[in-house]
Order: C-alpha cells, then sequence, then structure tokens
C-alpha cells in the first residue's frame, strides 16, 4: 500500500489564457517530480491550492505531452468562490501548488476500435478535451467520433480556437456546438444539447459515450443515449463532489460507502446504477 | 469458551497500590492519558500529579480516537523562502501515547479506526500512531450507560489492540499480556505473580455476572446488519426518525468510528507563513455533500441520517472487513434529540429472534 501525503509541489505558470469573464485556461510545468510520476491519464484531476488560501480539485484538462509541450498540463479554473477567485489572477511565473493526479484511471485499450460520442455542457468540456485529444492523437484507434459541446452562450464557449482546429479536421471528428441563447451574429444552433441527438448521425452500436457537465445534463443525455441503443456500461459519466484530500480519507466524495476520489470521478453508467444518490 | 480462554494465557496478579508505579514507567516513554473525572462527567486527558486515574469511569463524550486523528490536526506548514517560493514542512512526530483503561467498545473502536486508515490507502500519520501507542484495556462489569449496547455488537469482550488487558477486581487487578511489549512494562513494575486460585475463582464469577448484567437489545448477529439495511433502505423509517434530526453533526464527532476530515488552511496578513490544518466534520453536518454551485447530493435529512446509519452498519464492514459501530452508545447519549442508532438497528434488523427475516 502506498504511503500517502497531501503536501503539494509548486509549480509555475506559463500561460493564463482568459476564456471569458470567470474562465481561464492555465498552462502549468508540471510538478518537479520524478518525471513519471505525474503522468495523469484522462479523467484524472489535480488539487491546486495556495498557501494560507485553501486547495480544491481540478481535472487535468490536456495531457503532458498530449498537444502541450512535455512537463507542462492545463487546468481550466472557473471563478466560483475564495480559491478560484485568487487563483485566477495567477499570471505567468507566479506559483501554484500542485498534487496529483488523482482519481481512476481507465483503460484506454477498451476503447480501441470503438466510435466515441463526446457531450460537454458548459465547464464539463474541460476534463473532455483531455479526452479528444488523446483520441485525436491516436486517431486510427478509434472510428467515428463526435464532439458535441453545449453553452450558456457564445461568450461562455470555451477553447474556442481548439475546436474551430477540431472543426477544421471535417471527417476526422464532427464538432458540433450549440448554446442556450445567443444575440445576433450567432450563426450556430440554439437549444439545449441534447437537441444535438435529434436526428444522430454517429455510430451508436458499439460506441462509447463521455458526458460531463452540469447535473441537469445527465438525466436528460442519459436517457436519449440510452434510448439510442447505447450499452449501459458505455455511458461514462464525471461525477462531482467536494473533495478535501483527493487519497480516499476525508470522506466528503463519498457515495454508498465509495470514495470518488479514488474509485472516480469517472464511472460507467452500469456503475453508478447501483450506487444511490450518485446521480 | 472465551471466558476460560482468559485463563489459558498469561495472567498476572497486579496490585491497586502499582498502578501509580506503571504511570511513571509508562510516562518514560509515552504521553500517558486515561479517564480523569471532569465534574459529574469523565473525559480522557493526561493522568499524573492532580488528574487521578478514574478507572470505573462510564463510556466518555470523546472517543479515545481523539489521540490517534486528533479534532485539529496541522498537516503541514508552508515557509516563503527568499525565491517568494514556499516549501512544507511537516510536524514532527509527537510523543506516543499510552491509553489507560480503555473498554471493549473503544478497543474495537481503534481497530476499526486502523481498518479504515490501512485500506484503500495508508494514513501513515494515524496508523503510525496507532502503531507507537501502548494501551491498556479493561473490562467492564455492567454497561457503561443505558444507552450502551456493545454486547450486541461484540464488543464487550473485545481485547485487542491493548498490550495488557484488565480485570478490576478492587484490591487487585488481573491482568493478561497480550504483546511482548506489554510484558516488558508490566515484568518492570510488579514481579509477574501468577494469580491465586481464589483470584480466578473470583473472576469466573464476575465474568458469569456480567453476561448477565449485560442486556440484548438486538437479538441478532451484527454481520445481518448489512442485509437488513440494505432491505430497509426505501422504510419510512429513515424520515420518521430524521423529523427530529437538528443536523447538529454531534453524533459524528463523538462516534469512535468516523473518520471524515475537512482541510483548511490560515496564514499570517503579510504572506510569509501559512499552515494547512485538518478537522473533523462529517456526514451530519449541513452542506458536507455540497458542491461548487451550491446543489447538495444527499439533501433531506432522511438521506443523509441513512447514510451515517448505513455506513457503520453496511459499506464499512462491506470495505474494511469490520462493521463501523461498536455499540458504545455515544451518538445516542448525546443526541439532543435522542436519536438512536440502536433502536434503528432494531427496527431494521426486525423485532424477532436471531435469524428472524429482515
Ligand atoms: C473532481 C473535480 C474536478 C473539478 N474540476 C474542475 C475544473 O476542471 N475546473 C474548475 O473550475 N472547477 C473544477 N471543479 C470544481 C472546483 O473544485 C470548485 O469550483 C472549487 O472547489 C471552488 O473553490 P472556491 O474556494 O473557489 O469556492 P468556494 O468558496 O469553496 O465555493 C464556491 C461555490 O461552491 C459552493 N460551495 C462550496 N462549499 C460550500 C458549502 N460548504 N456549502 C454550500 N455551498 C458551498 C458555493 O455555492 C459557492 O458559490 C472540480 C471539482 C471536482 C470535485
Ligand atoms: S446528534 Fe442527533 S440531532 Fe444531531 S445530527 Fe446527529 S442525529 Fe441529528
Ligand atoms: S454509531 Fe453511535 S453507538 Fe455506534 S460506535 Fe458510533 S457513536 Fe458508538
Amino acid at each position: 500500500m502506498p504511503q500517502v501525503s497531501m503536501i503539494p509541489a509548486p509549480c509555475r505558470v506559463l500561460e493564463a489564457l482568459p476564456q471569458n469573464a470567470h474562465d481561464v485556461r492555465f498552462v502549468v510545468e508540471a510538478p518537479p517530480l520524478p518525471a513519471a510520476a505525474f503522468a495523469p491519464e484522462p479523467g484524472q484531476f489535480v488539487m491546486a491550492s495556495l498557501p494560507g488560501i485553501g486547495e480544491a480539485p481540478f481535472c487535468v484538462s490536456a495531457l503532458p505531452g498530449e498537444g502541450t509541450a512535455p512537463g507542462t498540463f492545463e487546468l481550466l479554473i472557473r471563478r466560483t468562490g475564495r480559491l478560484t477567485n485568487l487563483l485566477t489572477r495567477l499570471r505567468p511565473g507566479e506559483t501554484m501548488y500542485v498534487r496529483g493526479p488523482y482519481g481512476r484511471r481507465v483503460d484506454w485499450e477498451r476503447f480501441e476500435g470503438a466510435s466515441l460520442i463526446v457531450m460537454a455542457g458548459g465547464l464539463g468540456l474541460a476534463p473532455l478535451r483531455a479526452f479528444v485529444r488523446r483520441a485525436l492523437l491516436r486517431r486510427d484507434a478509434f472510428r467515428r467520433i463526435d464532439v458535441m459541446v453545449g453553452a450558456r452562450s457564445p461568450d461562455e464557449l470555451l477553447f474556442k480556437d481548439e475546436l474551430a482546429a477540431w472543426k477544421a479536421r471535417r471527417d476526422d471528428v464532427h464538432v458540433r456546438l450549440i448554446v442556450d441563447a445567443a444575440r445576433e451574429g450567432w450563426g450556430g444552433r440554439i437549444g439545449v444539447i441534447t437537441t444535438l441527438l435529434d436526428n444522430f448521425e454517429g455510430e451508436v452500436d458499439g460506441s462509447h459515450a463521455f458526458l460531463c457537465g452540469p447535473p441537469v445534463m445527465y438525466r436528460h443525455c442519459l436517457k436519449r443515449l440510452l434510448a439510442l441503443g447505447l450499452y449501459e456500461g458505455h455511458l461514462w459519466l464525471t461525477l462531482e463532489r467536494r473533495m478535501r484530500c483527493g487519497i480516499g480519507l476525508c470522506g466528503n466524495c463519498q457515495v454508498s460507502g465509495h470514495y470518488l476520489c479514488q474509485e472516480g470521478p469517472l464511472f460507467s453508467y452500469r456503475e453508478l446504477r447501483q450506487l444511490r444518490e450518485a446521480v | 469458551m472465551r471466558r476460560q480462554k482468559a485463563m489459558d494465557q498469561e495472567v498476572y496478579r497486579f496490585p491497586r497500590s502499582r498502578l501509580g508505579a506503571l504511570i511513571e514507567r509508562l510516562a518514560r516513554d509515552y504521553r500517558v492519558v486515561g479517564p480523569v473525572r471532569r465534574g459529574a462527567e469523565h473525559a480522557w486527558a493526561d493522568v499524573g500529579p492532580g488528574a487521578e486515574l478514574a478507572l470505573d469511569y462510564p463510556t466518555t463524550m470523546l472517543p479515545p480516537r481523539q489521540f490517534f486523528a486528533p479534532p485539529r490536526e496541522l498537516l503541514f506548514r508552508f515557509r516563503r523562502g527568499a525565491d517568494g517560493r514556499y516549501t512544507c514542512h511537516e510536524p514532527e512526530a509527537e510523543r506516543p501515547v499510552a491509553l489507560l483503561g480503555v473498554h471493549g467498545c473503544d478497543l474495537t473502536g481503534l481497530r476499526v479506526l486502523r481498518s479504515f486508515h490501512e485500506s484503500s490507502c495508508r494514513d501513515r500519520v494515524v496508523t503510525g500512531r496507532l502503531d507507537r501507542a501502548f494501551i491498556l484495556g479493561l473490562a467492564c462489569w455492567a454497561p457503561c450507560t443505558a444507552e450502551a449496547f456493545c454486547r450486541d455488537m461484540a464488543s464487550l469482550e473485545s481485547e485487542a489492540p491493548a498490550a495488557l488487558y484488565a480485570w478490576d477486581l478492587g484490591d487487585v487487578l488481573l491482568v493478561k499480556v497480550l504483546t511482548a511489549r506489554g510484558r516488558e512494562v508490566l515484568q518492570d513494575v510488579t514481579a509477574l505473580e501468577a494469580a491465586t486460585s481464589d483470584e480466578q475463582v473470583a473472576l469466573r464469577h464476575r465474568l458469569r455476572v456480567r453476561h448477565e448484567a449485560f442486556p440484548s437489545h438486538l437479538r441478532f448477529p451484527p454481520d445481518r446488519l448489512a442485509v437488513a439495511l440494505e432491505a430497509a433502505a426505501d422504510d419510512l423509517l429513515w424520515e420518521a426518525t430524521a423529523d427530529r434530526c437538528l443536523s447538529c453533526g454531534r453524533c459524528n464527532l463523538v462516534c469512535p468510528t468516523c473518520t471524515c476530515f475537512d482541510v483548511g488552511d490560515e496564514g499570517t496578513l503579510d504572506g510569509a507563513a501559512a499552515v494547512r490544518f485538518r478537522r473533523w466534520t462529517g456526514c451530519q453536518v449541513p452542506g458536507f455533500s455540497k458542491v461548487a454551485g451550491g446543489r447538495d447530493f444527499r439533501p433531506t435529512r432522511a438521506q443523509q441520517l441513512r447514510y451515517r446509519v448505513v455506513r457503520k452498519g453496511k459499506y464499512m464492514p462491506e470495505r474494511y472487513g469490520m462493521v463501523g459501530c461498536t455499540g458504545c452508545g455515544r451518538c445516542i447519549a448525546h443526541c439532543p434529540t435522542h436519536i438512536s442508532i440502536r433502536e434503528i438497528f432494531r427496527q431494521v434488523g426486525g423485532g424477532g429472534g436471531a435469524g428472524a427475516a429482515a
């Protein structure tokens, strides 16, 4: 059994790129650990902190060496409270304190040869971006890739440049965007993300779907995907719970006795169905 | 069976008058704590001059887990270096603790604490403290409180993880050696005299009487709880009981097997130094199951209450191999509205005899 520590490593912020009024994309130097020790997988998270202020979990939004320079990774941080207020003010050259990665490491071989359906609502694109990047990096290993992204307004869309770059890959990845509401000038679709599943042209049989977004989205998307015929064990969701330690001790993230920080936060719907009060 | 076994192992006489010598001996290597009278109550505290060890104590409000996972604990200090970056410094390990007079329920609680901290990941701080501790267990002759149900939860006769285990016969205690360390310490303060046959008879007699003194409340073994609780998951009982709950969280704080904590920071205004600490919290504390944005995943009191009870009776045995309730009765005694986990167990288990269907 590994011994654990909650001591973070100082990590230099290399770039701080505001996405809108409250979201900042950070390129961060990986913790100066033995390099192999910081090798996050899609769906994993780190604990990021500021001394004297506090610590919180954030999904790894881009993995070291996967569309990023080796030894760097990315976080997308939304300003919602005391800690994130100060984190989102960090400038390049300043330091955040990071430990991890934590969470379940999903075996990617299980997805190989399948089609992938990615559905991200709002901040949900932050973790799912790492999945899409991984899939595009090994494009030949998958069949069709569908990426559906929903946001409250066009301004709220995250990673706009990257979404455009994915779109430009045409048949490599089918990107569709939708916003709840928009002012004039938005040429795209308006509505909730589930409407992107109307007349779904992608492949359902044997495909894996990845969902991340606000809780209301889960229920509706799950219903639609199940109705389309997706297998429960191929529906992957990222859950959010308060996490104070990230290492299976503090108990805040428990669902039916399971510690999400270790066994999740990524779960298949088949796994979740067994857990009371999960979704 | 068990009662006889007590005599098979090394059991020695320990004159009560040697308790002072034992405390002195332990104080060389340990911080010595035991039950100490505090007004009308007893609490775990340092024993020594002016704070007398009170071995005839009833269950304390706070369990011994306070010495292994303290209510508030420094995780590490941040110190800012010349380059503006902070380095982290963990506190030095404190003196190991010697606990004198731990009852069966709390001995069990310490084993549960270990089973949890050794499970999915090792909390070397907590397990380290447990490893280094010296524990003198103490047999109970009668239920400590009206709320206790240790016999039902099979913790009454627990002896591990004690190094020495004592039966108090008045002027003399009979002490069983359970570890090499226990023997070493005992040898330093007594001549390791075997119990006289009179004393052995007296002990057997008291053990027989004791068995009658502890009523059986549940009439089914604790390993049936998991199934019973699962079957009762949607029972109205949860709502009916939770209507009285104030969400004050006391039941979590007094429980020997609760382990949840919160993490917080404090810093000096100039930012030169800061600390990160953890402190107890619990699943009955409002906001425990909230996430950013204000959503709560167990919003109702009934869900929260059920969570606490099901965790103790089902999730913990399934995951850590030990039932999470020792029957100490603390959460019942200290609940302002007297919500009783014993009563909940009894109801979900069905009032009938052992083996009755859930
Ligand atoms: C696995 C995981 C991954 C995450 N990934 C990301 C990510 O990639 N990007 C990102 O921006 N965020 C992410 N989050 C969310 C992020 O951790 C929180 O936004 C962060 O903890 C907020 O901290 P804060 O101190 O700024 O806000 P706080 O001051 O703690 O509060 C922020 C908001 O949370 C709510 N809240 C918090 N605590 C309580 C409480 N006790 N009672 C009531 N309401 C409360 C409040 O509504 C408040 O508005 C993730 C969370 C998890 C669990
Ligand atoms: S001590 Fe009683 S009132 Fe307080 S949270 Fe626990 S069950 Fe509810
Ligand atoms: S649940 Fe109540 S009776 Fe059981 S160990 Fe905890 S405090 Fe004691």
